[in-house]
């Protein structure tokens, strides 16, 4: 177990005045509800040395998670297996992932000489910003998920959120480590890294299995449309349901998902090797076993919430996706088609055209489609062969709907959600809390 | 001759990031559903279009990806250009619709040749044009999503299809903005969402004039109902949103 944070090198008395007017803003922007950027904003004007001095004191360093799909999820696995081994973690709230976020979570923490307790912070970071975040914060470990065709309303080309990371990673001082299986990030230049790189991965086996394999973005610029071959460090050996046998370096984990899904297997395989790198020849596999048994799924990921405030009652299973990739790699690990059956998506996902690009063949029915867009979700299953009961645009009603539909025999209803709906589904079953604290 | 539909989806992987499929879906459930048979074909580089292709349908992508095809399209330039001029049916969408104008002037490297299918040039631009957009055309209100830098200038002969009412479109021309270009049946856009699923009168536009040619009976029934019931509903949601409010800025 180890305890205590060494003493920072040069923080002190020096920054109670910028700490202090950062954590009244914080405290004044949380009295007007939600967070904001402006106490990190705040602070880093008054202190532009404070963040890099917080950083520094983390003895493990800092970890950064990069990736189209999974950055949360992956995050918490991280954490939860480093307190495991009896590390302090420090994390950033779900979302939380921009520079003036990430300086607001750190503010919140720090004592007001700018001191912070932890042994290690693990950060999700918005790939827009990775770089410049690295400048500050060094990071000793970047991890990059995947590459997915994703928000191209706001990057516009999938190949510059790959150049994001790769560049992003040339800044890690300790280790890289990137998914073997993704054909931009399997063919980064080892060499001009500063870090060892290490490859995390699926099993070759599980991956064919798999119907739509991994839904990484194709790499359509190098003349190799698919991946580089590189060796694994950590490699999905097998995965059933919510179990799944992970090899770590020399060692095995069997581990428990928080979900389940191939992609959540290999964001186990893409924590296992960033914590067996951080810990060195402290990691244990069993410990980390635990950890994952810790783990509580995240808001709206494999979550279930009754839906009839019984807790006995019959019960809701949220599904939450962002992207055509984490939409299909969800509906490829159902265990047969839901036996009821709510899809929703709002005007928080600008851009549907990739609804197209989902093969929907493990769904036979959705029984009540919702949200702002409803009608062209709708448009979408119905061009699949999907069947659908209704389709109601307002999320209230489509409760009351789903609650009113004879009780299925599993007992379970599976609700398909963008991030904005699954906090009001959650919301309109009782469940109104904000998703802010990761632990 | 068969009694089936052939429809050519080219370059998927490369250009196809936009939901692309959902173009060839809507033109395949509707045929469908009228009783006609359809052979959906995709074609990489390097694989034959078939000579009895009836329509051709081209997506979206990155310019890396444009670079990465035009040496195969170019190969294709004499089949395409007389597909078109005899009255075939052809769609394509952002990346493709540049590769297949006269000229694409990226804001770095090199301007690259099109096949100069359609009579237009096109300038990557620094600004985005995201959100939704409707287009007055012939057929009907055409409604759905753009995303793209770019600027076309439209050349002597180019003939655009419609005008944008809604949203910020891709060329000017004659004192009004338009977002489709237009040659015989062959059409160069930059609506996505996709645009055929969630415009039904202008899909049966272009099914008309390929069942036509083919001699092949075929209308819209009661099987499309749903089809256009579901689209009705997307239209009006996105009509509401478009005039109630400004959706011309998407948080970047
Ligand atoms: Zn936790």
């Amino acid at each position: 177990m180890m305890t205590g944070a060494p003493q920072a090198r040069s923080a002190g008395i020096r920054y109670v005045f910028p700490v202090l007017a950062g954590k009244l803003a914080r405290f004044a922007t949380r009295l007007r509800g939600g967070g904001s950027a402006f106490p990190g904003y705040l602070t880093n004007k008054l202190s532009p040395s404070l963040l890099p001095t917080l950083a520094d004191q983390f003895r493990y360093g800092v970890v950064f998670v990069l990736g189209s799909n999974g950055k949360t999820t992956t995050t918490h696995m991280i954490s939860e297996v480093l307190r495991a081994h009896g590390l302090t973690v420090f994390t950033n709230p779900t979302g939380a992932n921009l520079p003036q976020g990430v300086t607001s979570a750190l503010l919140a923490d720090a004592t007001l000489t700018g001191r912070i307790r932890a042994d290690v912070a693990v950060l999700e970071v918005d790939e827009g910003y990775a770089a410049d975040l690295a400048d500050q914060l060094s990071p000793a470990v970047i991890l990059s998920l995947n590459v997915q065709v994703d928000q191209l309303y706001r990057f516009y080309e999938t190949e510059r959120v790959a150049d994001m990371m790769l560049d992003a990673s040339t800044r890690a001082s300790g280790h890289v480590v990137v998914n073997r299986d993704d054909p931009y990030l399997s063919k980064i230049d080892t060499t001009s890294m500063r870090g060892e790189v290490s490859f995390f991965g699926v099993s070759p086996e599980l991956v064919a299995a798999s119907a739509h394999g991994l839904a990484n973005a194709a790499d359509t610029r190098s003349g190799n449309t698919g991946t580089l071959a590189r060796d694994a460090f950590a490699e999905v050996l097998s995965a059933q349901g919510r179990s799944v046998a992970v090899r770590v370096g020399d060692a095995e984990a069997e581990i428990t998902l928080p979900a389940r899904g191939l992609h959540y297997a290999a964001d186990a395989a893409a924590a296992l090797t960033v914590a067996a790198r951080v810990l060195g020849s402290d990691f244990s596999a069993s410990k980390a076993a635990t950890g994952f048994a810790r783990m509580a799924p995240a808001y709206g990921r494999g979550e279930v919430i009754p839906l009839r405030r019984d807790p006995a009652g019959e019960q809701v299973e949220f599904v939450m996706f962002k992207n055509a990739p984490s939409l299909q790699m969800n509906l490829d690990a159902l265990d047969g088609s839901p036996e009821r059956a709510l899809m929703a998506i709002d005007e928080g996902t600008p851009d549907v055209s990739w609804l197209y690009d989902v093969d929907f063949d493990a769904l036979r029915r959705v029984d009540v489609v919702t949200g702002e867009k409803a009608s062209q979700l709708a448009l979408s299953l119905e061009h699949a062969g999907v069947e659908i009961g209704v389709v109601e645009p307002d999320m209230e009603k489509a409760v009351a709907l789903m609650r009113a539909l004879d009780p299925a025999p599993s007992g379970r209803q599976t609700w398909f959600v963008n991030y904005e709906l699954m906090m009001i589904g959650r919301k309109l079953l009782g469940h109104g809390d904000q998703e802010v604290a990761r632990r | 001759m068969s009694e089936s539909v052939r429809i050519v989806q080219l370059y998927p992987v490369e250009l196809g990031i936009t939901g692309d499929r959902g173009n060839v879906r809507a033109l395949q459930v509707r045929l469908e559903r009228g009783g006609v048979a359809v052979e959906v074909q995709r074609v990489g580089t390097g694989d034959a279009i078939p000579a009895d292709t009836d329509i051709l349908i081209f997506g979206n992508g990155p310019l890396s990806a444009m670079r990465g095809v035009i040496d195969d399209l170019r190969d294709r330039a004499a089949q395409l250009e007389s597909f078109v001029d005899e009255g075939g049916s052809l769609l394509a969408v952002g990346g493709s619709a540049e590769l297949l104008s006269e000229r694409v002037e990226p804001l770095e490297g090199d301007p690259v040749a099109g096949l100069g299918i359609f009579p237009f040039t096109v300038q990557r631009t620094r600004e985005r044009k995201v959100g939704y957009v409707i287009v007055d055309t012939p057929d009907g209100r055409v409604i759905g999503f753009e995303d793209h830098a770019s600027r076309w200038s439209l050349g002597n002969g180019a003939l655009p299809y419609g005008t944008v009412s809604a949203g910020r479109g891709s060329f000017e021309h004659a004192g009004s903005r338009g977002e489709i270009v237009r040659r015989g049946q062959a059409f160069a856009t930059n609506v996505q969402g996709p645009v055929l699923p969630l415009n039904p009168r202008w899909t049966d536009a272009i099914l008309t004039s390929v069942t036509t040619r083919r001699g092949i009976e075929w209308a819209p029934g009661a099987a499309h109902a749903p089809l256009d019931e579901h689209a009705d509903g997307a239209r009006a949601a996105i009509e509401r949103l478009v005039h109630g409010k400004d959706i011309s800025s998407i948080g970047l």
